[in-house]
Parts: C-alpha cells; sequence; structure tokens
C-alpha cells in the first residue's frame, strides 16, 4: 500500500479546495523542507514554486476576511475626521446628520432610534450601531456605557487582530520574512507577486509594505492590470488616504469594471461623507452589472443610513427579487413592516428566515413580538421562551426579559412586567428603555421619588431618548417643579420635535409661567 | 456718494483672491471664500428658515449662515459657475497645488477631483473656443487645462512660465471666447483654443486679469500697475505703491459701461473709468481686500457689486441710480480737484512769464555769453543717437550701447529713457556730474530678453552754465536681437545643435530682416546666397550660426533652444508665414531632458512612498492621541504621560517626514515645470498648425512615458517618422 502515494501537492492542493487549510500548509510545508527553497523562489524547481504559492494562498484563505462589508470605524476616525468636505451639509445630503429627514420614516413615536438618533435596523452591521460623538471624551465613554464598543482605530481594531492572531499559527516565526523579501524581484513574476500580496495584505496586515509590491508590479504591468489597481486602492483606504484610493478605483473601473470596485469606490464615497455620490456610482454600475445584488443593497444602506426609510424598503425589495434568500433584506424589510404596524406581514418575513435556517435569540425574540401584536398569543410565549433560551449573552437576555416585559404591559400583567423589567436591568443595568419603562410602572404606584430616579438614570444613559425626558417632565409638571419639568420638556422636544404631547406640555407651562 | 447697501462682518478669514460668488442650490446666491487651514467657507443668508426646523444644530445666528468645507490642504484659486449645464445649479470649484476638486455644494458630492501635478495656480470657468461643454481651465506651472464636467481634460496646452491670472475674453470679436493667460514671465497671452495668437509683454507678472466687454479687459501687475487693454493696445494704466488684490468689471455708475473696480491692499476699493482710468468712486476698509465679485445677493432683482476684506467684512453697492448723474464721489473729492487746477494754473503762469522773460531778452540784446543762463540754443541743434554693440572690457561686461550726442557745442544735461522690461522699475536717468558734461552721452543698456524695444527718450539739452534746459523727446527702436555681435566664423566653435527649415524667400528679404533685428556694425554688404553670418551671444558668449542655402534652406545653429525659438518667430512674422514645420535637433538639450524624465519618475516613486508612511504615521498618532486621552479619563495619568511622550516623538518622526516630503515635492514640481517648459520650447521651433500638433504629440508620448517618441517629435515635429 505505501508504494501508492499520492504527490503531495496535489494533496495540498486538494486540502485547498476543500477549505482544510491548516492541513494544506502543513502538507506544504513539508514539501518545502524536501525541496528546499529560500526566500527567493527559484524558476528551476517548478514543484517548490507551487508549493510555495500555496502554502501562501492557504494562509491568506485562513484569516481572509471580507473586506467590503467588514469595516468598523474607530474612534480615532470618528473624532479626528477630516475627510468629510461639508462640514454641516444640507439636510438629506449627508451621512453625519440623521434624524433631519423625517419623511420617509415612520415617526420616533412608533420606531425607536439607536443612540445616533438613526431608526434601528432590522440587520447589525458594523457601522449601524456606531453613533458620532460631538467630543473625544463622549466617544471614549460611551463604550464603556454601552456594549457598542469601538476600537481605538480602525487600524489597531479588528485588523490588527487578525494580524496577530495569524502569528500563533506559525510558533517558529512568520513564514515569510517581510523584512528579507526582495519586493522589486517579486514585482517581476506577476503570479508570485499577487499571491503575496494578498499573503501581506490579509495575513500580515502591513499595508504599507504591500502597497509598496502592489506600486511595483503595476508598473511592472505598465498600468495595465486593473487587479493591481484595486489593490493599490484598497491600501490607500486602509492607510485612510480616502482621494488617492477614489484615483485608483476609478481607473481600475475604466479598465475593467468590476462590482467589487464599484463597491469598494461607494466605499471611498461613504467615508468622505459623500452619500449621494455613492448613490450615484451605485446607479451607474446598477446598469453595467443589472439587477447586480450587492450594488442594490449598498444603495439600500445608504437609504438607511440617511433615514430615508421608505426607498431603502423599496431597494430591499429589489434585491429579494434578485435573491431571495438574502437576509439582511428580509430582517429590513421584516423589521420595516412590524415598525408600520404590519405585524402579521413581518411574521411571514420572519418565518422566512426561520426556513432559511437562521436559529437565534433575535430572531426567535422578533417573531414572539410579531407573534403578539398579530394576536397569535399561543406562540408568543413559546418564541421568547426558545429565545432566552438561545441568548448567548446578559445583553440578549436583558433585550428579551424587555420585550417581555412589553408583552405583560401588553396583557396588563403589570406585576409581570414590573419584574421583567427588573429582570432585563439584572442582565444589564444600562438598559435605558428598561429603566424608562420601570419608571411608569412605579409612577402607577404612585412611588414618586424612585420613578424620578430611574427616570433620570435612563435620560443620563440614553440622552437621544425622548421618552425619559417627557415622562420627567410630565411627571415634574403633576407634582408642581415645574422648573425642572420645563427643562426636561425642553430636552424632549430636542430629540423629538414634532412630539404632540411635549409641545401641549410646554405651551402648558409657558402658559403657567406667564401667569405667574 | 455711493453708500454699500449692506454690510456684513463675518467672523472668518478670508483669503486674498480667493472669493466666489454663486448659485448654489439654483436660486440663492451664496458666497463662497477661502479661509485659514485649509478651509472654504459659504455664507448662505437665506438658510435660517430651514435651520428652525433642525434643531440639533443648535448654532448663533450668524454661525448658522456660514457652512465650512474642509479642503485639507491651501486654497490656491477657488471660482463657481456652471461646469454641468444639465445640474441646473453652480458647482464650487476649489485648486489647490497638487489637486483640483469641482464639488456640488447642493448635493454634497464630488463631480470630480483630479489631480493636477502641475498645481493650479488661477482659475477660470467657461466656454472657449469650439469646445461645446463648459470648462474649468486651471493654469500651473507653465500648464493650462480645461476639465468638463465628468473631469476629462478636454484641453491642455503648455505656456512659457508659472500661470498667475486667467481670463475669458472675446478678444478677437468672434463671438468665441479666446483666453487670457498672465504669466510669471512678464507676458499676456492670448490662446485661441491651442494656439497662441497675441503676446503681450509687460514689466511684471501679471497677477490679475478681467474681461472688461468686446475685447477689452483689464489686468494688474505685481508691481501695483492696474490698466486696461483694447486687444493688444494699451488704454491707460495707472501705478500705486500698494498692490492691487482683485480687479472686476462692474458698472457702478449705470452709464451702460463697465468700470474697472479695483481692490488694493491698503484696504482701498475704487473705480475707474474704462477709457480714461479716471477715479470716479472709491471707498475705504479697514483691511486689506480679499475679492471683489459681483452677484445679487439680496434677491431683489439687482445685481450688487460685492467687496470683502480679509477681515471677513462684506459691502455691497448697488450701482449709482440716474439721480445720482454719475457722481459717486462725496464733496471733499471735487475740492480737492479744484485745488489741483489752481495748482496747475500756477504752473502754467510761471512757465508763461519764463518765455515773456526769455522773449524780451532776445529782442533786446543780440547774442552774448549770458544767453547760456536763459536756455536759448541754436534752432539748428539736432540731437544724433545711435545704436552699436560693445564687447566690453575687462571693468565692464559686454553690452549695448547708446550713444547720443548734439550736433554743435551744447550739452546733454540728463538724458531720462523710459523703455519697458530693460531696467528694474522702467525708466533710467542719466545725468553726468558737473564736471563731465559733454556733447556727447553714452548709455549701456543690457536688455534681460530677446523682445524688441522702444526706447523712449528724453533728453535734456542747454549749455553748462544754463539753469534751463530744452527738452528733446525722442524714440528709438532696440532692435530684438540686439545683444548678439557679430563675429568672424569659426568653423570649430560651430554649435552642435540646429534647426532646419526652407522659406520661400529671397535672399534681400531675409538680410532684410537681419538689419531690422540685429545690430550689424554697418549696413552689411548684400550678399548672394548662400552665404552665413555669424554671431556671438553678449550674454553668454554662445555661438550662432544662420546659413542659407540658394534653396531658401535656413540652418540656426545654436546651443540655445529658446533662441533658436524666438529667431524662428521673428522670422516666421516678419515673413508672414503661417505653418512651418522644422526639423531640430539639440542633443545637449535632450540629454538634460532625458535626465530630468527620469529624475521625475524617481520622484514620483518616493513621493508615493512618502505619503503612505505619513498616512501610517498619522493613523498612529490618532491612536496614541486616543489612547492617550483614555488614560487621562481613567486618571491614569502615567500612562497619558507616556503616551503623549510617544505622540511628541512621532510627531517630531512626522514633521521631518514632511520636511523631506516638501523638498521632494519642490524638485519633482521644478522639474516638472522643466518638462512642460520643453514642451513649449519644441513648440516654438515650429509655427502655426505644426506647432500644435507637436505640443499634443509630445504630451501623449509623456503620457504613455514613451521617451524615444518624445524626442523624435521634438527633432522631426510628428510622431510617425
Amino acid at each position: 500500500m505505501g508504494s501508492i502515494e499520492m504527490d503531495p501537492l496535489l494533496l495540498a492542493w486538494s486540502y485547498f479546495r476543500r477549505r482544510k487549510f491548516q492541513q494544506c500548509a502543513d502538507l506544504c510545508t513539508q514539501v518545502l523542507e524536501k525541496a528546499p527553497y529560500d526566500q527567493e523562489p527559484d524558476s528551476d524547481v517548478p514543484v517548490s514554486q507551487a508549493a510555495w504559492i500555496l502554502k501562501t494562498r492557504a494562509l491568506t484563505e485562513m484569516v481572509y476576511v471580507d473586506e467590503i462589508d467588514v469595516d468598523q470605524e474607530g474612534i480615532a476616525e470618528m473624532v479626528l475626521d477630516e475627510n468629510a468636505i461639508a462640514q454641516v451639509a444640507r439636510p438629506g445630503t449627508s451621512l453625519r446628520l440623521p434624524g433631519t429627514n423625517q419623511i420617509a420614516g415612520p415617526s420616533p413615536a412608533v420606531r425607536p432610534l439607536t443612540q445616533t438618533g438613526r431608526p434601528i435596523t432590522g440587520f447589525v452591521r458594523p457601522g449601524t450601531q456606531s453613533g458620532r460623538p460631538g467630543t473625544m471624551e463622549q466617544a471614549i465613554r460611551t463604550p464603556r456605557t454601552a456594549y457598542t464598543a469601538h476600537p481605538i482605530s480602525s487600524s489597531s481594531g479588528r485588523y490588527v487582530r487578525l494580524g496577530t492572531a495569524s502569528m500563533l499559527t506559525n510558533p517558529d516565526g512568520p513564514f515569510i520574512n517581510l523584512s528579507r523579501l526582495n519586493l522589486t524581484k517579486y514585482a517581476q513574476k506577476p503570479k508570485f507577486a499577487k499571491a503575496l500580496f494578498e499573503y501581506i495584505f490579509h495575513h500580515e496586515n502591513d499595508v504599507k509594505n504591500a502597497l509598496d509590491l502592489a506600486a511595483l508590479s503595476t508598473e511592472h504591468s505598465q498600468y495595465k492590470d486593473w487587479w493591481w489597481k484595486v489593490q493599490i486602492g484598497k491600501c490607500y483606504y486602509r492607510l485612510g488616504m480616502y482621494r488617492e484610493a477614489e484615483k485608483q478605483f476609478k481607473s481600475a473601473l475604466k479598465q475593467q469594471e468590476m462590482v467589487d470596485t464599484f463597491l469598494y469606490l461607494a466605499k471611498v464615497y461613504t467615508s468622505l461623507d459623500q452619500p449621494v455620490t455613492a448613490l450615484n456610482l451605485f446607479k451607474q454600475g446598477l446598469d453595467k452589472f443589472p439587477g447586480e445584488v450587492t450594488l442594490l443593497c449598498g444603495i439600500a444602506r445608504i437609504y438607511e443610513a440617511m433615514n430615508n426609510i421608505s426607498s431603502a424598503a423599496e431597494y430591499y425589495k429589489d434585491v429579494l427579487k434578485q435573491d431571495n434568500t438574502h437576509v439582511e433584506a428580509i430582517a429590513c424589510i421584516g423589521s420595516n413592516h412590524f415598525y408600520s404596524d404590519q405585524p402579521e406581514i413581518a411574521l411571514r418575513f420572519y418565518r422566512r428566515l426561520l426556513q432559511m435556517g437562521v436559529y437565534n435569540c433575535q430572531l426567535f425574540n422578533n417573531l414572539g413580538l410579531c407573534c403578539f401584536y398579530a394576536q397569535q398569543y399561543d406562540m408568543t410565549l413559546t418564541s421568547f421562551e426558545r429565545a432566552l433560551s438561545l441568548s448567548e449573552n446578559e445583553e440578549e437576555a436583558a433585550d428579551v426579559w424587555y420585550n417581555l416585559g412589553h408583552i405583560a404591559v401588553g396583557i396588563g400583567d403589570l406585576s409581570l412586567a414590573y419584574q421583567c423589567f427588573r429582570l432585563a436591568l439584572v442582565n444589564n443595568n444600562n438598559h435605558a428603555e428598561a429603566y424608562n419603562n420601570l419608571a411608569v410602572l412605579e409612577m402607577r404606584k404612585g412611588h414618586v421619588e424612585q420613578a424620578r430616579a430611574l427616570l433620570q438614570t435612563a435620560s443620563s444613559l440614553a440622552p437621544h431618548m425622548y421618552e425619559p425626558h417627557f415622562n420627567f417632565a410630565a411627571l415634574s409638571d403633576k407634582i408642581g417643579d415645574l422648573q425642572r419639568s420645563y427643562v426636561a420638556a425642553q430636552k424632549s422636544e430636542a430629540a423629538f420635535p414634532d412630539h404632540i404631547d411635549t409641545q401641549h406640555l410646554i405651551k402648558q407651562l409657558k402658559q403657567h409661567f406667564a401667569m405667574l | 456718494m455711493l453708500l454699500p447697501v449692506f454690510t456684513l462682518k463675518l467672523r472668518h478669514k478670508i483669503s486674498p483672491r480667493m472669493v466666489a460668488v454663486g448659485r448654489y442650490d439654483g436660486t440663492h446666491t451664496c458666497l463662497a471664500a477661502a479661509t485659514q487651514a485649509g478651509k472654504v467657507f459659504i455664507h448662505n443668508p437665506y438658510a435660517r428658515s430651514q435651520h428652525l426646523n433642525t434643531p440639533r444644530l443648535l448654532q448663533s445666528p450668524l454661525d448658522a449662515d456660514v457652512s465650512l468645507l474642509n479642503i485639507n490642504q491651501a486654497v490656491s484659486c477657488l471660482t463657481a459657475g456652471i461646469l454641468n449645464p444639465e445640474l441646473g445649479h453652480d458647482c464650487l470649484l476649489v485648486g489647490t497645488q497638487t489637486n483640483l476638486l469641482a464639488y456640488d455644494v447642493y448635493n454634497n458630492s464630488d463631480l470630480f477631483y483630479r489631480e493636477v501635478t502641475d498645481g493650479a495656480n488661477a482659475i477660470v470657468l467657461g466656454t472657449l473656443g469650439d469646445i461645446p461643454s463648459p470648462l474649468a481651465i486651471i493654469g500651473g506651472n507653465c500648464a493650462l487645462q480645461g476639465f468638463d464636467y465628468e473631469g476629462n481634460d478636454l484641453f491642455w496646452t503648455v505656456t512659457g512660465d508659472n500661470v498667475h491670472s486667467l481670463a475669458l475674453c472675446d478678444f478677437d470679436g468672434d463671438g468665441k471666447k479666446e483666453l487670457l493667460v498672465g504669466s510669471e514671465d512678464f507676458d499676456i497671452r492670448v490662446f485661441k483654443e491651442d494656439e497662441i495668437v497675441a503676446e503681450m509683454a509687460e514689466t511684471e507678472t501679471i497677477t490679475s486679469l478681467c474681461p472688461m466687454y468686446g475685447s477689452r479687459f483689464g489686468y494688474a501687475l505685481s508691481n501695483g500697475t492696474v490698466g486696461v487693454y483694447d486687444k493688444t493696445a494699451r488704454y491707460w494704466r495707472i501705478k500705486s505703491k500698494n498692490h492691487a488684490v482683485s480687479i472686476h468689471a462692474f458698472d457702478l455708475n449705470s452709464d451702460g459701461v463697465r468700470e474697472l473696480i479695483t481692490g488694493w491692499s491698503n484696504g482701498k476699493v475704487d473705480a475707474r473709468s474704462d477709457r480714461t482710468g479716471e477715479v470716479i468712486f472709491k471707498d475705504n476698509f479697514s483691511s486689506a481686500i480679499a475679492g471683489v465679485v459681483e452677484g445679487d445677493y439680496r434677491m431683489d432683482g439687482h445685481v450688487q457689486l460685492i467687496c470683502c476684506s480679509v477681515d471677513g467684512e462684506v459691502r455691497g453697492y448697488l450701482p449709482g441710480g440716474a439721480e445720482m448723474k454719475g457722481n459717486l464721489m462725496d464733496t471733499s473729492v471735487e475740492q480737492d480737484l479744484i485745488r489741483e487746477l489752481s495748482q496747475k494754473k500756477q504752473n502754467l503762469l510761471l512757465e508763461l512769464r519764463n518765455y515773456e522773460e526769455n522773449s524780451k531778452a532776445e529782442s533786446s540784446s543780440p547774442m552774448n555769453e549770458s544767453d547760456g543762463q536763459r536756455g536759448i540754443i541754436p534752432a539748428n541743434t539736432k540731437l544724433q543717437t545711435a545704436l552699436s554693440v560693445n564687447l566690453g572690457s575687462d571693468s565692464q561686461a559686454a553690452h549695448v550701447e547708446l550713444r547720443i550726442s548734439t550736433s554743435n557745442d551744447t550739452i546733454i544735461r540728463a538724458v531720462l529713457i523710459f523703455a519697458e522690461g530693460i531696467f528694474t522699475g522702467e525708466s533710467h536717468v542719466v545725468h553726468p556730474s558737473i564736471q563731465n558734461l559733454s556733447n556727447c552721452i553714452q548709455i549701456s543698456i543690457t536688455p534681460p530678453k530677446d523682445v524688441p524695444v522702444d526706447l523712449h527718450m528724453k533728453t535734456f539739452v542747454g549749455y553748462r552754465n544754463s539753469t534751463q534746459f530744452h527738452v528733446f523727446e525722442l524714440t528709438r527702436q532696440l532692435p530684438r536681437f540686439a545683444m548678439y555681435a557679430l563675429s568672424n566664423p569659426d568653423p570649430t566653435k560651430e554649435p552642435l545643435s540646429f534647426v532646419n527649415f526652407t522659406v520661400n524667400e529671397r535672399v534681400q528679404r531675409v538680410v532684410m530682416w537681419l538689419n531690422q533685428n540685429f545690430l550689424l556694425p554697418e549696413d552689411s554688404e548684400i550678399q548672394n546666397a548662400p552665404f552665413q553670418v555669424c554671431f556671438t551671444s553678449l550674454r553668454n558668449a554662445g555661438h550662432l550660426y544662420i546659413k542659407i542655402k540658394p534653396s531658401g534652406e535656413i540652418t540656426v545653429s545654436t546651443d540655445d533652444i529658446d533662441l533658436a525659438g524666438d529667431i524662428i518667430q521673428s522670422m516666421a512674422s516678419f515673413f508672414a508665414i503661417e505653418d512651418l514645420q522644422v526639423e531640430a535637433d539639440f542633443p545637449v538639450y535632450f540629454e538634460e531632458l532625458r535626465k530630468v524624465l527620469v529624475k521625475v519618475d524617481e520622484y514620483h516613486s518616493v513621493h508615493q512612498k512618502l505619503s503612505a508612511d505619513m498616512a501610517d504615521h498619522s493613523n498612529l498618532i490618532r491612536s496614541l492621541l486616543v489612547r492617550a486621552e483614555d488614560a487621562r479619563l481613567m486618571r491614569d495619568m502615567k500612562t497619558m504621560k507616556k503616551r503623549y511622550v510617544e505622540l511628541y516623538d512621532l510627531n517630531k518622526d512626522l514633521l521631518n517626514g514632511y520636511k523631506i516630503r516638501c523638498n521632494n515635492h519642490t524638485e519633482l514640481l521644478s522639474n516638472l515645470k522643466a518638462v512642460n517648459q520643453a514642451i513649449q520650447r519644441a513648440g516654438r521651433l515650429r509655427v502655426g498648425k505644426p506647432k500644435n500638433q507637436v505640443v499634443s504629440a509630445c504630451r501623449d508620448a509623456i503620457r504613455s512615458n514613451n521617451l524615444n517618441m518624445l524626442f523624435r517629435i521634438m527633432r522631426v515635429g510628428t510622431a510617425s517618422s
């Protein structure tokens, strides 16, 4: 039996195809040990060349993350960013001024807002929860209080973690010693250069060296290879040189139109805070690639970020027409239906997600809520039970308990509601909504002082929410503390200008003051 | 007296010349201006009502009118206007030393962002010649580029030196706009698309140009001169010790003709009549003027003149109505005028009395020695001038000698020469000390450039002890190539570089051209073709050979490519040649150019590396800053201190890197300038169509990085062999 053995290289290649990268890399290491092959790929030994490339690719694939979607903005980028041209752009043309375009979406009275004042989306992506804090202090403090922790900067965040993780896989040091590489030599050999570039960029996360290699290679290809241009653009984007990145992507697009390039370029425009340009670009891309799901989805995301929910929903529907298993689109449309008072339709979308094999706490939580509002009470509590059992961390459990509290309020079981909110707070003591609702319950019981304390906690935790402010104002008004009532009402108005009750309250207070 | 209709104090500094007015949303007129720290602000006084609905932007009312745009680079030019006619509103164009940004303010979106390696010193927006779409034309180091709204460069050409001002004006009255370019080499050039139709030499760097109406345009120089041209003829000019920051044409007295409004560096704004240069209105600001523009800023259908000072003060003036009868100045100005006139009268009376006394003396006594004091000279006194080449001596460099002598025993007390571009400050006075007075005076002239110059001389002639002198005014033209002396042909010293071309002219005409453009010792004997003349430059002792064959083939041999270009241009205009293709070879110059091109490549790659380094560093700095602040918030002072020390070191590194990058950039710029100049010089060796072909072919060759093709084009004039 020993005589019939597969060629190790073929075996390694097979491992690679089957995505068993670790085995593939190990095998390649053995091959390379047999045919000693130093840093320099030697054209005399084709086997070791192939093994070298295969190992490079396997190591890259192990840590490869799709860069288009994964893009987390760090605190440093958020606070110290001056890339956007307009500091205060016209409402509706910027991603930085949410809450100014109320025409297209449901009001905050119906749909809750995230910290930044954007309505919450149906799908959590990096960036959907990110706020744009006013000062650095606020920025640094937020992650400590809320659970949307930001990395300090994008270059020190996720990318570094990935890079260091890959180091651990090789206890005898890195496979390729970057400082000893002669990049010019590799740039002469396009096949090596491409594999090596991806290795440096993804595995080593050394953008500067990657950029050097890419620059040399594109020169070698006489600026005719669009792939290298895209890679240079990626490097520039990673380094925060958006304008240079834009130039490279545009040049690449001129040579070869690719969906990826469109997406990267749109990312550049989003970073430059030019959503309108990004939208135009996506539409150009759709002319070339009609019905391309990622492009449609990109449009929908931008509309969503600009608070234009109805347009976003339109595009999500287009996405579903092309790809009816698109989780993000289904989830977003579902939540949109839920918040526009159509829980039955939302229920159908969530059930579709369930059919597709999504099986997690959030989904069951949403299903439970939809069932409740669609008056299918039999399913409600079971869904929530499932959600609780599936919850992976305390924050998720807190959310489920909070929603259960809602159900309890809905069915009139106030003591159950009280306990649910308490449990939510036990799981996550920064849950501002739970504080607020608990305060309302206390208020009903006549515990004014406790209610006030809870409301104050809620408003300090989530200044963007209007409810605690308004409740506080109403409570203070009731007990005759008009001054505090007025201050809180003003805050409430700032958070939600069109809230009728707040306006009434302020008017009433003003009359009181005028009488004095 | 014309009073401002509105005055605003914006709390932002305004960079000089960086002011533009546009309707960024299609209806409301807004003022955009560059301010400090690489920012542009837009003052939009109409947005207040909108802001009431957005309580998240709580700002004081005046601040709410101003929105800032980050450019993150020093703004070097700014304009606004319609670039994309389909858009329906204006866009803002911001140029920096490396980039041009066309920005749609209303939609917060780029129209395009282009890298312009030659920099953007000046910008103008409008239609040029037959190109249908509006172009944003920028002028940088020796290069002109025009972009349409998609960022395609539809127009590109080179010019003599760094461009400082641009304007679009219907120069030849054909209904299409020509481009006026004012550059650092003191020339105003007129481009009809990419062909130069006229060149006007001025005396200093042209800092601003503005079209008035028809073919008339205003200009301002860096030495404080402001004036008006009609086509190639200067109407008037005035000179001030202050600098004209901004000029603009505006009809301030409602007489249907635009006046030239000038904003000065001392805060003065004045309006001058386009015909005479007479001041019809002036006003003072407390600080230097940053820009003068016009626009309907109050949205009442009337266009106002808007003047901005560097401190952010903005004043708007409505044109004076009919009831003001064009009298825009206050009364004190009239009194000034009366004072001035009475002064003039006084002077005239004095002069009259002088004449009376002279005539009395003449009638009473015959000629005697005391005549000299009275300033009478013989009626037949003549003044002779001669220009010659002086090869110089040990004590004196070679120069052109102007010799002025009188025909009799009268002496020359002083000579006042007025000529543009030869002397520092335009005029030159020679007044020998009282012992050295004679009837002959020699003046050395060394023109720095090969241009024909008119010498306007005023000579004071009289007797040794006269107190009053007669003034002789005469004008003499200095030939274009006065700085080249005829020398004996020496075949060993013949330059390697040459230009070859054929003209269909008789030899006599060529000799005429020689006589007109060179200072030949005496009229050189008419030679028959073939003949050859040899000159030596007085500036650098370089040789110039001009050979003519009977077939009309002319060979100009010189190592100086500029000189060859000048000679060809001069011949072309003399013989009225429209198109001329030449064969040229400048081995030394081409070799230098090749080195420069290699260097440009090197600098480019180094530049890229340095920028990546800097971006990397600045990312690190950001994260260090956040970490340090984080430590501060946690009251971990030790870590905070450590972080800040790291930050300080990194910052120092960054500064050093910046210095290196700066040097690299200036080197790159000077090399790019040399390349552009080389293309321009190669173009100047040709006339008419071949010239444009050479310029565009050279550019294509540089774009495709094909050096051999570039040199072939420069040699034979076409890309295809």
